[in-house]
C-alpha cells in the first residue's frame, strides 16, 4: 500500500527537529518507530506533507539513573526497555509492560516516546506510566517543560503535547522497598492491542497493610486513566483476597467503556475488574517477596 | 453504528435553536468545516477537512435540517464523500428547557464506508463520540458570544 | 507397493526449499519487464449502488498516467468473468470485468488506471470520481430470501441463485422408527483464505507474434489459459500462462479473476507489459471468501445410538456474483453429509442465495468442512442426548471393513476405510481415559478442560470427469533425456504441496535413479501438456498416477531396449542404482545411460521400435478417493474471560499410501491450523450496510505458531484401490477433520454450564456469556 507523496526530513539534532516542526506545523508528522504512523499513511488515512524522521537524533535513546530518578530517552525502543538490566532491577513494571507490546518486530522499532505521544487508547505504556506517576519532559523552540503523567492523556489520541513540541524523556523514581508491580493484559487476538491492560503498583507492609497503590488502565475507554476508585478502596487497608476483588470491581467506575467488534462495553467493564484484580494480586505478592 | 447522548447548553432553547439554523455559526460547530454554503431551503453544501490526531481526510458533502419543530426538535442529516470513503450520519435532536438552560438529547445513526470502515474498528465509536463532543463544545462556545447575549449585555 | 522401496515412502526434504528459503524463488511481483506499466483498480465503496457516472478526466491528465478505463470502455471487449458450474435452474448472473450500471459488493472493480509506475497508479486511483446512487444492500442471507428484500438482480424476481436437492433412502420411515429426533442450527462462518502472497498478474503481448503471455499467481494455469483466450477472443495457442512461485493458494487461486483478464486486455490494447499486484485490503475484499452457510439439521436416532436418518436444509450465502465454482461448493456439503457413518436415509436441500458481499468459492475443504462440521457436531449432540460416550456413538454407526467399497445414501462409493482402527489408535495415543479422569479432577477445582473428538471422511482426488465441470483427469509427459536425466512434465500445478520432491521420488524409484536425477516441471502452458491443475487434493492421486503410468511406459520400453542388448527377457529385468540388470544374474547388466543412449542413437534398437524416450498419459480416475481420520483435541477454558486455549492435539489420518511422510505431516499440520483459525479466531464480518469491517489483519485474527501446541500425528494406511499408487490425497483433510474436534472440545468443556452448542468461531465473549447464562446445569 502506498502513501501519498511527502517530503522527508531526517534532522540530526533536536534543535533542527524542533525548527522543522515549528515551521511546518500541522502539515508535518514526527516519525519515531513508525509502526503507528506508517500503517496510517499506507492506508492513506494520514497524509502529512512533511515527515520528520527522528531516527537520526543522537542522545535520545538511553536508560539511566540520575539524581535518584530513572530517566528514559524518548527514542528508546520497547526491546531496549524489555532487556534493560537497570529497569528489571529498579522498575520491572516497564520491562514487563514492554514485553506485551505487539510482537518482536514492533518492539525492535517502536519507541516509548512515540507510543506515549500517539496515545492510542489501547497502547500498553500509558497504563504503566500512570501507575508509576511518571513525568514527561517535552521540548520546543521556547524551552522545555514537564507534564505529570496524570495530566498528559487528554482524550483518544490526544495528549497535552502542544503544536511544535517533541517529547524527549520520561522520568520517575525507582520503586521503593516492599513495592511490587505487575502488568496484566487481555490481548485482542488479531492486533495484539489491549482489550484491557492493567498496570498496578502496590507498597505493602509485612502485615499486609497497603501503604501505597496506583492502578493504571488502558484499552477500556478513549484514554488511559488511573482507577482512583480502586486505589481509594485499598489505601491503608489490610490486603485480603476479598479486599482486592471488591476493590477491583471499581476499575471502570467513571468510564464509559468502548464497544467494538472484539469486545462489548459490558465485557470490557467486566474484564477491567478481572484484570485489575489479577494485577493487584500479582503486584502484592511481589511486594511481599513472593514469587508471582 | 448507533449514537446517543445529551449535552447541557448554558442558554435557553430559543438561542440554541437559532444557532443550529444559522449557517455561519453551524459551520463553526462542524469540526474541520471549511465551507458551508446554502444549497436550498435548510440544505447546505459542505467541505469538511477532518482531523483526528494523525488521521485526516477531506470530505465534500451536504448538511440537511428537516422535521423542524421550533424550538423543540429537528432532524440533522450529514453526508460526506472523500477519498478515504464516505460518511453518513443522521440524528434527531431534541431540546428541553432546564432552568434557563437547554438539555439537548440526540439519537442517531452513523455509517462509515470505504477504507475507514475496514480498519480502526475499535476507534470508530470513540472517534464518533469525540466529534460529537467537539460539535457541542463549539456550539456552546459560540453561545457565550451569541448576538442576543451581546445585545443583552449592552 | 508391498516390497521395500528406496525412495517412495521416505521422508525426503523438499527440493523446492533451498531456493525458497534463500530468497531465490521468483514470484509474480519479482518480474520486471522493460516498459512495464502498473494497473490500479478503482473499487466500489458501496455494497449496492447504481453507477450514475464515472469522471476520469482528472486521472487521465495526472502525471505518469497512460490511460483510464471504465466498464463502458470495455463493453464488448472482454467476456464476462466465467463460472464453470452448471446446476439445474441456476440463475446466470454474469459479471463484467469492470462494473456496468450497478455495483453489488464493496470492492467490486469499477474502473482501472494504467500508469508508468505503481506510485502514479495509486495516486491516479484517488482521482477517478464515481457518482453512485446508493441502493439498500442486503447482507444477511435469510433477509435476502425474505419477501420485499432488496433485489441484487432486478431481472430475477428474488435473490435465489439456485435450489438443489439430494435424497437417498427412505427418510419418512427413518424418522418414524426413530426413538428420538435431535435438531440443531449450525452457522458456518465466512472466512478469508489469507494466502501469504495476495494475487498478482503480469501480462505481455507481442503484437507481431500475436502471443499473449500471462504470469499469474494461480493454481490452474491451463484452465486459466482457456478462459482468458475465450474472454479476450484469442485462439488458445496465442495465450501462454506461466505460474511463478505461488505464495499459497488454498483454493483462493483456483479461479479466473477479472484482474487477470483485464491485465491481458490492457497489455494488448496499450502495447506495454502490464502488472497488477493486489494489496492486502483488496485481497480481503475481492478475492474469494470461504464457507458461509446456515445449516438446519435434524437426525433421527434409536435409543442404542444408531442413526436412522438425517435431514438438512442449507442456506448457502454465495455473495453477489459467481466466481468459477461458487454454486458447486455447497453441493459437496450435500454429498458428504453422512460422513463416515452408515446412515440409511438422508435428504439435503440447498438454497444458494445472492447477497451484497464478495463471492464465496473453494477454500481448503470447499464444502466438506461444512458437511463434517454438521455430522460431527450431530454425533456429539446425539451422544449428549442419549448420555453415551461420543466415541461409542460413532463406533455404533461405522461401516465394517468388509463393507468397502461403501455405498453412501448420497450416491458415493467410499474406496477404502478402517474407521474403527483409526479411532482406536487416536484414543490410545491421546490417552483418552486418562484425559477424562483429569477433566473430572479439574472440574472439582473450577477449571474447565474439554475433550473433543472428530472422525471424518472426505472426498478428494477430484475426480471422475463425469462428475466434474471441466474435466477431472490429469496429464504427465515424462522424458528421459539423452544424457540419462529425467524430466517429468506434469499438468499438476504445485504451489506448496511438494510434488517437485514426491514425483521425483517416484521417478527415481521406478527407473532406479536418484531423486536428483529427476526434475519436475510444471506451471508453464507452453511446456507441459494440458492439465487440470492443483486443487481438491488431487495432485498426487490423479497427477501422480499420470506420472507413474508414464514412468512405467518408459520403464517397459527401456527394459525392451536393455533386454535386446543383453539378450535377456525384459520381464526378468530390474532397475536400480543407475543400472538395468537381470533378476537372476546381477552382473548381467547395462547402465541406465547406455540403454538411454541406445534409444536416441538408434543403432541397436529392437526391430520396429520407435526411437526416443517420451511417454504421455492422461489419467482418468474411476472414482474420487476418500481419506479419513480421527482427531482428539483438548482445550482449556478460562472461566473468568472465556478464553479458549488449545492444549493438545492428536491426529490420526489415513491418506492411503504415503509417498513422503514429511509432506503428508506438513499438510496435516497446516490443515489443522487453518481449522483452528475457523474454530477459534476467524470471521469475515460485514456490517448491515455491506461494509467489510474486518478489513485488515488488525481485526481478522489468524492463528500464530504460539497459539498451536505440538500436533501429535500418526497414521493408518488403507491403500486406495482407485489408483496404482494407492494414494488418496491429504491436502484438505486436516482442515476438514479438525474444526469439529475443536468445537466439540469447547462444548465439552462447557458441559457443566449446561451448554449444548457454541457457534463458530468460539470468541471469548461468546463463551463468557454462555458461562454466565442462567440455565439448568447438567
Amino acid at each position: 500500500m502506498i502513501p501519498t507523496a511527502f517530503e522527508y526530513h531526517a534532522p540530526k539534532t533536536l534543535e533542527e527537529a524542533l525548527r522543522l516542526v515549528e515551521r511546518h506545523g500541522d502539515e508535518a508528522k514526527l516519525l519515531a518507530g513508525g509502526h503507528s504512523l506508517l500503517p496510517l499513511m499506507k492506508l492513506r488515512l494520514a497524509a502529512p506533507r512533511f515527515v520528520i524522521d527522528l531516527g537520526r537524533l543522537r542522545g535520545m535513546s538511553y536508560i539511566r539513573e540520575e539524581n535518584g530518578r530513572i530517566v528514559i530517552g524518548a527514542l528508546t525502543t520497547h526491546a531496549e526497555v524489555e532487556a534493560s538490566a537497570l529497569l528489571r532491577s529498579k522498575c520491572p513494571l516497564l520491562p514487563e509492560t514492554a514485553a506485551e507490546i505487539g510482537d518482536i518486530q514492533v518492539r525492535n522499532r517502536g519507541t516509548l516516546g512515540g507510543s506515549l505521544a500517539h496515545a492510542d487508547p489501547a497502547a500498553d505504556y500509558p497504563a504503566a506510566i500512570l501507575a508509576l506517576e511518571a513525568e514527561i519532559v517535552v521540548a520546543s523552540t521556547s524551552g522545555t517543560r514537564t507534564i505529570a503523567a496524570h495530566d498528559f492523556f487528554v482524550d483518544m489520541l490526544t495528549t497535552q503535547l502542544r503544536p511544535g513540541e517533541i517529547l524527549t524523556q520520561v522520568c520517575f523514581p525507582p520503586l521503593g522497598p516492599r513495592t511490587g508491580t505487575a502488568y496484566c493484559k487481555l490481548h485482542q487476538p488479531a492486533s495484539g492491542f489491549a482489550i484491557v491492560g492493567v498496570a498496578a503498583r502496590v507498597t505493602a507492609q509485612g502485615s499486609g497493610k497497603i501503604e501505597a497503590v496506583a492502578v493504571g488502565l488502558t484499552g477500556v475507554g478513549p484514554k488511559a486513566y488511573r482507577a482512583e476508585a480502586v486505589e481509594k478502596a485499598l489505601h491503608g487497608k489490610k490486603a485480603t483476597p476479598k479486599l482486592l476483588a471488591d476493590a477491583a470491581r471499581h476499575a471502570a467506575q467513571h468510564v464509559d467503556p468502548l464497544s467494538d467488534l472484539h469486545a462489548s462495553a459490558e465485557y470490557r467493564r467486566e474484564m477491567a475488574a478481572v484484570f485489575t484484580r489479577r494485577a493487584l494480586e500479582r503486584a502484592l505478592a511481589r511486594a511481599q517477596g513472593k514469587k508471582a | 453504528m448507533k449514537v446517543s447522548g445529551s449535552y447541557l447548553f448554558p442558554a435557553p432553547p430559543e438561542q440554541v435553536w437559532a444557532l443550529l439554523n444559522d449557517p455561519k455559526r453551524l459551520a463553526k460547530c462542524l469540526p474541520g468545516c471549511e465551507r458551508l454554503e446554502p444549497d436550498g431551503p435548510d440544505r447546505y453544501k459542505a467541505i469538511i477537512k477532518f482531523a483526528l490526531a494523525a488521521i485526516s481526510g477531506q470530505y465534500s458533502g451536504s448538511v440537511e435540517l428537516s422535521e423542524k419543530k421550533p424550538p423543540r426538535s429537528l432532524r440533522l442529516r450529514l453526508e460526506g464523500k472523500g477519498t478515504p470513503g464516505f460518511v453518513k450520519g443522521e440524528g434527531k435532536l431534541e431540546l428541553a428547557e432546564k432552568h434557563g438552560q437547554t438539555e439537548l438529547r440526540y439519537t442517531g445513526e452513523a455509517q462509515v464506508g470505504g477504507m475507514v470502515a475496514g480498519i480502526g474498528q475499535r476507534m470508530i465509536e470513540g472517534a464518533a463520540r469525540k466529534l460529537i463532543q467537539q460539535f457541542f463544545e463549539s456550539a456552546a462556545a459560540q453561545l457565550h458570544t451569541s448576538p442576543d447575549e451581546e445585545k443583552a449585555k449592552r | 507397493m508391498a516390497t521395500a522401496t528406496r525412495y517412495i515412502g521416505k521422508p525426503m526434504k523438499r527440493k523446492e526449499d533451498p531456493r525458497l528459503i534463500q530468497g531465490l524463488g521468483h514470484y509474480v511481483d519479482d518480474l520486471q519487464l522493460a516498459g512495464m506499466h502498473y494497473v490500479g483498480i478503482i473499487r466500489s465503496p458501496y455494497a449496492h449502488a447504481r453507477i450514475r457516472s464515472v469522471d476520469t478526466s482528472k486521472a487521465r491528465t495526472a502525471p505518469g498516467v497512460a490511460a483510464v478505463f471504465t466498464g463502458e470502455d470495455l463493453r464488448g471487449a472482454i467476456g464476462p468473468v466465467p463460472c464453470a458450474a452448471q446446476l439445474p435452474d441456476m440463475k446466470m448472473a454474469l459479471r463484467p470485468v469492470l462494473a456496468l450500471e450497478k455495483v453489488r459488493f464493496v470492492g467490486e472493480p469499477v474502473a482501472a488506471v494504467v500508469a508508468a509506475d505503481r506510485y502514479a497508479a495509486r495516486d491516479a486511483v484517488d482521482l477517478v470520481e464515481v457518482d453512485y446512487e446508493p441502493l439498500t444492500p442486503v447482507v444477511n442471507p435469510e433477509k435476502a430470501l425474505a419477501k420485499g428484500a432488496p433485489l441484487l438482480y432486478e431481472e430475477f424476481k428474488d435473490n435465489v441463485a439456485y435450489r438443489w436437492e439430494l435424497e437417498g433412502g427412505d427418510l419418512k420411515k427413518a424418522f418414524k422408527q426413530a426413538d428420538k429426533v435431535i435438531r440443531q442450527r449450525l452457522l458456518n462462518q465466512r472466512l478469508i483464505p489469507m494466502a501469504m502472497e495476495p494475487r498478482g498478474v503480469v501480462a505481455d503481448y507481442k503484437r507481431g507474434e500475436k502471443q499473449l503471455t500471462v504470469w499469474s499467481s494461480t493454481q490452474i494455469p491451463h484452465l486459466l489459459r482457456t478462459q482468458l483466450a475465450a474472454m479476450l477472443g484469442l485462439p488458445e495457442y496465442s495465450v501462454r500462462v506461466i505460474t511463478p512461485e505461488v505464495g499459497g493458494g488454498f483454493g483462493s487461486k483456483l479461479n479466473v479473476y477479472a484482474e487477470e483478464a483485464l491485465a491481458g486486455y490492457l497489455a494488448m490494447k496499450l502495447g506495454k507489459p502490464m502488472k497488477w499486484i493486489e494489496s492486502r485490503r483488496e485481497n480481503f475484499l475481492a478475492t474469494i471468501h470461504g464457507r458461509d452457510q446456515i445449516d438446519d439439521v435434524e437426525v433421527g436416532v434409536k435409543r442404542d445410538g444408531t442413526v436412522l436418518g438425517l435431514r438438512c436444509k442449507v442456506i448457502a450465502d454465495l455473495g453477489a456474483y459467481y466466481q468459477l465454482l461458487t454454486p458447486l461448493i455447497p453441493t459437496l456439503t450435500g454429498l458428504m453429509i453422512s460422513g463416515c457413518y452408515k446412515i440409511p436415509a438422508v435428504r439435503v436441500e440447498i438454497t444458494g442465495v445472492f447477497t451484497n458481499k464478495m463471492a464465496t468459492d473453494a477454500y481448503r475443504g470447499a464444502g466438506r468442512p461444512e458437511a463434517t462440521y454438521i455430522i460431527e457436531r450431530l454425533m456429539d449432540l446425539v451422544a449428549a442426548e442419549l448420555k453415551k460416550d461420543p466415541a461409542e456413538v460413532r463406533r455404533k454407526n461405522f461401516p465394517q471393513a468388509k463393507e468397502f467399497p461403501f455405498a453412501t445414501p448420497t450416491g458415493l462409493s467410499y474406496d477404502s476405510g478402517g474407521y474403527d482402527k483409526c479411532l482406536d489408535l487416536a484414543l490410545k495415543k491421546a490417552n483418552y481415559k486418562k484425559l477424562r479422569q483429569e477433566q473430572a479432577k479439574l472440574r472439582k477445582q473450577g477449571r474447565y478442560l474439554g475433550i473433543g473428538l472428530s472422525t471424518y471422511v472426505e472426498i478428494c482426488g477430484v475426480g471422475p470427469s463425469s462428475a466434474m465441470p471441466a474435466g477431472g483427469w490429469e496429464s504427465a509427459t515424462v522424458r528421459v533425456e539423452p544424457t540419462g536425466k529425467v524430466n517429468i512434465l506434469t499438468g499438476s500445478s504445485p504451489h506448496g504441496q511438494g510434488q517437485e520432491t514426491s514425483f521425483a521420488q517416484v521417478g527415481a524409484e521406478v527407473l532406479g535413479l536418484d531423486p536428483d536425477d529427476v526434475q519436475v516441471t510444471h506451471g508453464d502452458t507452453a511446456i507441459v501438456p494440458y492439465g487440470i491443475g492443483t486443487f481438491g487434493s488431487r495432485a498426487t492421486a490423479v497427477g501422480g498416477t499420470a506420472v507413474y503410468k508414464s514412468l512405467l511406459k518408459l520403464r517397459d520400453k527401456l527394459a525392451l531396449i536393455a533386454g535386446h542388448i543383453l539378450g535377456e527377457d525384459p520381464q526378468k529385468l530390474l532397475f536400480g542404482e543407475h543400472k538395468i540388470f537381470s533378476k537372476s544374474a546381477a552382473k548381467k547388466s547395462v547402465s541406465f545411460a547406455e540403454a538411454v543412449g541406445a534409444a536416441y542413437v538408434a543403432k541397436t534398437l529392437p526391430p520396429g521400435m520407435e526411437p526416443g524416450l517420451e511417454a504421455t498419459t492422461f489419467f482418468e480416475p474411476s472414482n474420487f478417493t476418500y481419506p479419513f481420520g480421527a482427531h482428539v483435541c483438548v482445550v482449556q477454558v478460562d472461566a473468568e474471560t472465556g478464553d479458549v486455549k488449545l492444549q493438545k492435539y492428536v491426529a490420526v489420518d489415513d491418506c492411503g499410501n504415503v509417498l513422503n511422510p514429511l509432506l503428508v505431516d506438513g499438510q496435516i499440520h497446516g490443515g489443522i491450523v487453518q481449522a483452528a483459525g475457523q474454530a477459534l479466531l476467524e470471521e469475515a464480518v460485514y456490517d448491515d450496510q455491506g461494509q467489510l469491517i474486518t478489513g485488515e489483519l488488525m481485526d481478522y485474527a489468524i492463528p500464530r505458531a504460539a497459539d498451536i501446541p505440538w500436533i501429535e500425528t500418526d497414521r493408518t494406511v488403507s491403500p486406495s484401490p482407485v489408483n496404482p499408487l494407492g494414494v488418496k490425497g491429504v491436502g484438505e483433510a486436516g482442515t476438514i477433520g479438525a474444526t469439529p474436534a475443536l468445537i466439540n472440545a469447547v462444548v465439552d468443556a462447557l458441559a457443566p454450564f449446561g451448554v449444548r452448542h457454541v457457534d463458530l468461531p468460539v470468541k471469548r465473549e461468546r463463551v463468557w456469556h454462555l458461562m454466565r447464562k442462567p440455565r439448568r446445569a447438567k
